[in-house]
């Protein structure tokens, strides 16, 4: 049991951190962005160059790969989410739009790094034992510098004038528009967030095992079942979700001993957990606010 | 086979899958994100059947189908009642799940060595192909006109009406949720008899026939050919699937350093596609400049 949580906490903390940036967009623009994959995806791909090909550090290498999937999230929104809004393209229509935008970029990576996957250089691998559970000094550190990344997202949406905007423009559109926010300062501030998480989440899943272009979409579905059953942009119900989703994984996966059947477990929980969730199981909500909004309408 | 005969073949079931997706997407607002899911249940319920328990063609393919109908049903159950959002998400879910069971459960599938050796309709030597080509096609008529018919009669306009307001529909005392549910596991049911006939076609089932590409081929054809549109899906599939399968790959001369990452590129380009309709063109190439917002 001990080795279930510690183990599901070592490999939840990218999926939490991708869940927070994930859970941003969607909040921001309402739409469930497929694309972000490919974000987390380009991140661990720009550490391999720096990484690998350059001869950098790997702590070094986050810095890079953070910023400059933060400008391909931004360069995504500018592009091809924007002008989609901007033309009231609806919401199922937005998330195939991403679907189509991300295998783009997926393939895109795939032509250009090859099928082969890649490895990080490591300088430190030693291990410890934590409760029992052996774990490398390099998965401390991204521990904590997930739970350090997590907390900055936190406070910056919850605690400063800027995520303030943020939350304005999110829940009233026109009311922050004539209180005079900027919409594109909030949407670029937003979507770059989301993607100095989404490449750091990307880095860090590379870290615990092997990079490919596979890396983003093999976290998508479980970062939209996440943020699904966190409520809609809610950072604190993602970070709660996706802390219980790596822990379930784990302790399926001692347990079958099989990763693959862990998947199916999670799924399968995961559909049954919406239609609960849709018929209004009171104790399976994490956030408040528009589930009661959405009661009201049907009474 | 012929490679021509078995291009043309997988283009007809795409275009099945296509105007199946069209009913339900199109027609009846349904994110279906899970067409592999049904396909690769009358795929691998059809290969069990014709190899593990030695069946008929037919016969396997009726019991098939009617796995999948039980599988449709689970699966309508569970998203009955759903917003778009959670329907897409579930429906991939399941379509995963299909995906990782026909890995694990090798004592069923065969996992990822295989199941070989399935038969085609009629036995006729070099030229069974043909025959089972000709039965799909005659079936991807039938989905067409039933669709063309549905633009005509009274059960379109209720399932166009859940389309773009069931609440609305539900409060003119439409049973929407039943009937939404119906239409689903039926339309399902059918992708699963489309998996079926795909079996026979490819003659030997691996696992990653089941991965996404697929979901994604079809939704590319249903949107790029429009997707309110009977013939939209059949259009989407020649200018996508055909035009690459058909023509760009015999004959376009590909440089030797390009050919490795050939695949890349077909799907680069679908997805550069998608996103240029999405764009410019939503209601896809049969669908009016700017109609009322489907």
């Amino acid at each position: 049991m001990i080795d279930a949580v510690v183990i599901g906490l070592i490999e939840s903390a990218p999926l939490i951190l991708a869940a927070v940036g994930f859970t941003l967009i969607y909040y921001l623009n309402r739409f469930i962005n497929v694309a972000f994959a490919e974000t987390i995806t380009f991140g661990a791909y720009v550490a391999v160059v720096f990484n690998s090909m350059l001869g950098w550090d790997i702590y070094t290498s986050l810095i890079p790969a953070a910023l400059l999937s933060g400008g391909f999230s931004v360069l995504t929104y500018l592009v091809v989410f924007r002008p989609a809004l901007n033309r009231g393209v609806g919401p199922v229509e937005m998330i195939v739009l991403s679907v189509g935008l991300s295998f783009l970029v997926r393939y895109g990576l795939r032509a250009l790094f090859g099928l082969g996957s890649k490895q990080y250089d490591m300088r430190d691998p030693s291990y410890l034992s934590v409760f029992g559970t052996g774990i490398t000094s390099s998965q401390i550190v991204s521990l904590l510098l997930v739970a350090a990344f997590a907390v900055l997202c936190y406070v910056l949406i919850y605690r400063t004038k800027n995520g303030a905007q943020v939350r304005a423009f999110a829940s009233n559109e026109d009311l922050a528009r004539i209180s005079g926010i900027n919409p594109i300062r909030v949407a670029l501030l937003v979507w770059f967030m989301a993607g100095v998480v989404g490449g750091l989440a990307g880095v860090f899943t590379g870290t615990f095992a092997l990079v490919d272009h596979e890396v983003g979409w093999d976290m998508i579905l479980v970062l939209m079942m996440v943020v699904i059953i966190g409520g809609v942009g809610s950072v604190r119900g993602a970070l709660i979700a996706g802390l219980a989703v790596g822990i379930f994984t784990s302790a399926i996966s001692l347990w079958t001993l099989s990763p693959i059947y862990a998947q199916v477990a999670l799924l399968t929980l995961f559909i049954i957990v919406l239609k609960l969730k849709s018929k209004g199981f009171a104790f399976l909500k994490l956030t408040s606010t528009r589930f009661t909004f959405r009661k009201k309408v049907r009474t | 086979m012929s490679y021509t005969g078995f291009a043309i073949t997988e283009i007809l079931i795409f275009a099945a899958l296509g105007v199946l997706l069209h009913l339900q997407f199109g027609r009846t607002g349904i994110v279906n994100f899970g067409v592999v899911g049904f396909v690769g249940v009358g795929m691998y319920g059809f290969g069990i059947f014709t190899t593990t328990l030695g069946l008929s063609f037919w016969l396997a393919l009726l019991l098939a189908t009617v796995a999948t109908a039980v599988v449709a049903m689970l699966v309508g159950w569970a998203i009955a009642g759903l917003d778009g959002d959670s329907t897409l998400v579930a429906t991939l879910a399941f379509a995963t799940i299909v995906f990782n069971l026909a890995i694990t459960e090798k004592w069923l599938t065969g996992g990822v060595s295989g199941l070989g050796g399935l038969p085609y309709p009629v036995d006729a030597g070099g030229s069974s192909g043909v025959y089972l080509l000709a039965i799909i096609a005659v079936v991807v008529v039938v989905f067409v006109g039933y669709a063309l018919r549905l633009g005509r009669v009274s059960y379109g306009r209720l399932l166009a009406s859940i389309r773009d307001n069931e609440l609305l529909a539900r409060s003119l005392g439409k049973s929407t949720t039943r009937q939404k549910l119906i239409f689903f596991v039926v339309t399902s049911t059918a992708m699963g008899l489309i998996g079926a006939f795909y079996a026979s076609v490819n003659q030997f089932l691996v696992p990653n026939m089941l991965g996404p590409q697929l979901t994604f081929t079809v939704w590319i054809a249903v949107i790029l050919g429009g997707r309110t549109k009977a013939f939209g899906p059949i259009l989407g599939v020649l200018v996508s699937v055909a035009l690459f399968d058909l023509v760009i790959e015999p004959y376009l001369p590909v440089p030797a350093a390009l050919a490795p990452v050939f695949p890349d590129l077909k799907l680069m380009l679908y997805g550069l596609v998608l996103v240029l309709v999405i764009l410019f063109k939503p209601l896809g190439l049969l669908g009016g400049r700017k109609e009322a917002r489907a």
